[in-house]
């Protein structure tokens, strides 16, 4: 028993060696997660201002112009130029100047006063940024439709204070602010964990493959499980410093809160790593280079990235997507994430992504292992 | 039956890769303290052959007996028992010289006082006493490979497998590789070693030559001279020997001489043939006539590399 952890105990001493001489992959490893984690999280967490939007003003009335002053209001708009002509705004269009832009017709304001007129104002918007022109529309309707309240107001005779129209009474939960950062960091944590520990473990065998020196460690007396043990105990540990670091970047820098407890949060990002790393030594023993088991990390990881809800909630995707989700690792560990983080839940809410973690865990491992063990001897 | 005193038995060994033969049918036997030499060219089946011997590739068909394991069945059983280093570098080269020894003798289970000892025994060896802190990729190809055998070796293996463990070093390297090989031997080791280099042959107790995955011959060196040999050598200086061997040969084809082969051997002329000192005087003509002129002719001692060549041509 002794000799055995001896033996383990080398070869992991070994691979630390490695990376002490190899220092760009440990501090890829270590600080590039929480580099990419501070940049993406810094680029997302304010919200959507200033886009650059023209004006043609054909009415250049009072109504026109409190139309114009709505809009600048929201503070979601920068009036880039009012403009004469419509060839401008094509032209800035065309050139990505512009996000959007407004056309008042002539006939704005005597339209907005007359009983039964119908005012109306065009909007172009810029749909080749989809997520610039979702944000605009929505800023756009929301000032209309104030001042179309305003106009039935005044044509029933009423005064403003009488009016109440249909609103509803908005509390967020979990995320006050509906700041963006707290949905996004934790995707790109997770993401970026899952990089890192497949990164480290599918090069794990490929490294030795590649230098020639496998087929030493298989001459050595060190059994398959050693052999995996002695190559995991480094990837866990690097992933799971990583973690940390990560974690911190999360709270300290993004005010991402921590609301259940810390010792299931760390337990069950164990639990993960296990799960990842099972997945790189299948990737190690499958890929004849390391070239082959970098594209092959990207390809994975890459895929897993949709499931982490980073780009679109999982919930919004097509059926057949969702029910792929379900054997995603990382789509489990993202629930589990978000659920101890912001709603500061426990196992009894999140029991279900727990135990999907778990199964899919035992399943990659033995199979990973079956195959690792088929490939090494 | 397979001899009890025997080191390495193997039988009938065949691997195919699809189509490809690349062992066939190789049987031979090593005995306990000799040096064992498998020679071929490259591609002839030595690297094979010794990768089914470590139970690193499954055979095709046949058995492998190392040290009276069968090791096709029980392959963890010899790894304790066995050295191995191998044409690629066995060593890891950002880890310097004393990493490199520690990874191999902890992970063969020495304890530390074992291992202190055994260190020492293999940077005497390989003379690397005070350059313990070097990594090994900044070694040059001798001390690497005498440093790859002293980390082959710190477990005091029975049995050493070296396949092409002089590959692209120095000859002053190798001469001084091969005497390190002698000292282990003296020690009871017994030495499997695969080359492609002919005249490293003459160190072996005992050799078999490989060619296209069989054994076309093999025995001592000089049982091999005295079986593998149609005749006496006879070594001719001449004026332009690339031009000579091509004269001869076609006097062989077209019938003229009664030559067994013809070979350029570096800048002198071989030609082997039943009673060729009888030939001398025939074979000046024939390269007179061509313009070329011959100097001294003398019957010599075959070397191995002659016996090789007439055993590849039959």
């Amino acid at each position: 028993m002794m000799a055995k952890w001896r033996r383990i105990w080398s070869l992991s001493i070994k691979e630390f060696i490695h990376l002490r001489s190899d220092w760009w992959l440990p501090v890829f490893m270590l600080i590039g997660g929480a580099i990419e984690l501070l940049a993406v999280g810094w680029a997302t967490s304010r919200p959507i201002t200033n886009l650059p939007l023209m004006v043609l003003d054909h009415d250049r009335s009072a109504a026109s112009r409190s139309f114009v002053v709505n809009l600048h209001n929201t503070e979601i708009f920068n009036l880039e130029a009012e403009v004469y002509g419509v060839a401008v705004i094509e032209d800035a269009l065309r050139l990505g100047e512009i996000n959007a832009a407004v056309i008042i017709p002539p006939d704005f304001s005597s339209e907005l006063s007359s009983p039964a007129g119908r005012p109306i104002v065009a909007v172009i918007l810029n749909g080749a940024e989809s997520i610039p022109a979702t944000a605009a529309l929505r800023a756009i309707e929301g000032v209309t439709r104030e001042m179309g309240d305003r106009i039935l107001v005044q044509r029933l005779g009423l005064q403003t204070e009488e009016f109440e129209g249909f609103i509803p009474s908005l509390r967020v939960w979990f995320n006050e602010s509906l700041s963006e950062a707290l949905y996004t960091t934790p995707a790109e944590l997770g993401l970026m964990l899952e990089f890192t520990v497949l990164l480290f473990a599918a090069l794990s065998f490929t490294r030795e493959r590649e230098l020639g020196t496998l087929e030493h460690l298989l001459v050595m007396p060190f059994s398959t499980l050693e052999l995996v043990i002695g190559k995991s105990i480094p990837v866990v540990l690097v992933g799971f410093i990583d973690f940390i670091l990560m974690l911190g970047v999360t709270h300290w820098a993004f005010g991402v809160p921590v609301r259940g407890s810390v010792a299931l949060l760390l337990t069950l990002a164990f639990v993960y790593i296990l799960v990842e790393l099972s997945k790189g030594l299948m990737i190690s023993v499958m890929a004849k280079t390391q070239h082959q088991a970098f594209l092959l990390v990207m390809m994975l990881g890459l895929s897993d990235f949709m499931f982490t809800g980073y780009a679109a909630p999982v919930e919004s995707m097509p059926q057949v997507i969702q029910w792929v989700a379900n054997f995603i690792p990382a789509h489990h560990f993202l629930a589990i994430m978000r659920g101890i983080l912001l709603k500061g839940t426990g196992m009894e809410v999140l029991w279900p992504h727990v135990l999907a973690l778990i199964v899919l865990g035992l399943f990659i491992g033995g199979f990973s292992m079956r195959f690792v063990r088929r490939s090494l001897s | 039956m397979i001899a009890e005193s025997s080191t390495i038995v193997t039988e009938n060994l065949i691997k195919r890769f699809g189509e490809f033969t690349a062992v066939d049918d190789v049987s031979f036997v090593v005995h306990p303290g000799e040096i064992f030499g498998f020679l071929g060219p490259n591609g002839s089946g030595k690297t094979t052959t010794i990768r089914m011997m470590l139970g690193l590739l499954t055979p095709t068909s046949g058995n492998v007996e190392v040290l009276g394991v069968p090791v096709l069945e029980q392959p963890e059983a010899i790894r304790c028992r066995v050295g191995y280093m191998s044409q690629r570098f066995s060593l890891y080269s950002d880890l310097t010289v004393l990493q490199n020894l520690r990874f191999y003798g902890t992970a063969y289970g020495l304890s530390n006082k074992e291992l202190n000892q055994q260190i020492d025994r293999a940077l005497q060896m390989a003379g690397l006493e005070g350059r313990e802190n070097v990594r090994t990729h900044e070694l040059s190809g001798g001390w690497r490979q005498r440093l790859a055998l002293g980390a082959a070796i710190l477990h005091e293996p029975e049995v050493l497998f070296l396949d092409e463990p002089t590959a692209g070093v120095d000859p002053l390297s190798r001469r001084d590789f091969w005497e390190l090989l002698y000292q282990l031997v003296a020690d009871g080791v017994t030495v499997f070693v695969t080359t492609h280099y002919m005249d490293e042959a003459e160190h072996c107790h005992r050799l078999a030559l490989l060619q296209r995955g069989q054994i076309i011959a093999s025995g001592s060196p000089d049982e091999m001279r005295n079986q593998g040999m149609h005749g006496q050598v006879l070594e001719i200086v001449s004026s332009d020997s690339a031009r000579a061997v091509k004269v001869l040969r076609a006097a062989k084809i077209e019938g003229r001489l009664p030559l067994e082969s013809v070979e350029l051997y570096g800048s002198l002329v071989h030609v082997i043939a039943e009673r060729v000192e009888s030939l001398q005087d025939a074979l000046a003509l024939e390269l007179k006539q061509s313009e070329i002129e011959s100097g001294r002719m003398a019957v010599i001692e075959p070397s191995l590399e002659d016996v090789f060549i007439a055993y590849m041509r039959d």
